[in-house]
């Protein structure tokens, strides 16, 4: 007897009937839509993810050798500078030809 | 539109969605517009009422796609289910109750007379009860016996453990069988 009832019950539940929706509520829903701007919440996270999913970098083993290329090509075409080699030369001239006129007066 | 665009899963348009696609959002939107009224037409009992929170909710997504966070939820229509029960509680909220249809269509059109009128008076005293029933447990009948959700399915929309959810049935349907003496 419960069981019939369960059984009934089940059935009324599963019957239930809805009234159809308006054939044109999926257009009028696109139609709307399209007057409405798209609100972007860019978090400083997902920012930071689309940089770097636009910026790939190579293999390892590139980025190492064009770098040590780099380094190399970059040590040898340029000119050393000279410019503080000359300038200690010049001062420790002064500072010997002072000393030796301090001696002369002594 | 492009003859793909039909093809691409729900997640594929949501992505698109995402980056603004108008087309994939009709794609998305004619796709499930008939499920998710049916969910809010049980819940309110009211066409008009049905139709516009099934827009709401569609336009809250289009204004706001990245509401959908594909990490954090399943299956899309889980989430949105979700998103539509909400906005029926609101409305209820909102409105208050919403008095049955009386010109809702319960029968069929092909029964003998007699039965019809049986079947009718029947369904219309299990509408008017299963509105009378606690929230919760109404929302878990709309998804299990209307829906076709699984268990597992109805208890993550709504956001409870599986036992709990069985719970919620069991009790509705006692209630159920209890106030329909009459008709069971």
């Amino acid at each position: 007897m419960s069981n019939n009832r369960h059984d009934k019950l089940d059935s009324l539940l599963r019957s239930r009937r809805v009234e159809a929706a308006s054939p044109d509520l999926a257009q009028r829903i696109i139609l709307k839509a399209r007057g409405l701007p798209q609100v972007r919440n860019f978090s400083l996270w997902q920012s930071v993810r689309q940089l770097f999913a636009e910026f790939r970098l190579p293999k390892p083993g590139y980025v190492l050798a064009s770098a040590l290329i780099i380094g190399m090509l970059v040590g040898f075409s340029t000119t050393p500078d000279d410019s503080s080699i000359k300038e200690a030369s010049s001062s420790t001239a002064q500072l010997y030809l002072s000393l030796s006129g301090d001696e002369d007066l002594l | 539109m492009p003859a793909a665009w039909p093809e691409k899963d729900d997640h594929e348009l949501l992505a698109l969605i995402q980056d603004g696609s108008g087309q994939a959002f009709a794609v998305l939107v004619e796709r499930h517009t008939e499920r998710f009224y049916r969910l809010a037409f049980r819940y309110l009992q009211n066409k008009a009422a049905a139709e516009d929170v099934v827009q709401d909710a569609f336009l809250k997504l289009w204004e706001n796609p990245a509401n959908w966070q594909p990490e954090r939820n399943s299956k899309f229509t889980t989430w949105f289910y979700r998103v539509v029960v909400n906005l029926c509680f609101d409305h209820r909220k909102r409105k208050g109750p919403v008095a049955l249809d009386e010109d809702l269509p319960l029968i069929d059109d092909r029964e003998p007379v007699e039965e019809t009128m049986m079947r009718a008076q029947e369904q219309r005293i299990l509408e008017k009860e299963i509105a009378a029933l606690p929230e919760r447990q109404r929302t878990a009948l709309h998804l299990c016996f209307d829906e076709g959700l699984t268990n597992q399915e109805a208890s993550e929309v709504m956001g409870l453990h599986l036992k709990a959810l069985q719970s919620l049935i069991m009790r509705a349907k006692t209630t159920l069988k209890e106030r329909m003496k009459a008709y069971l």
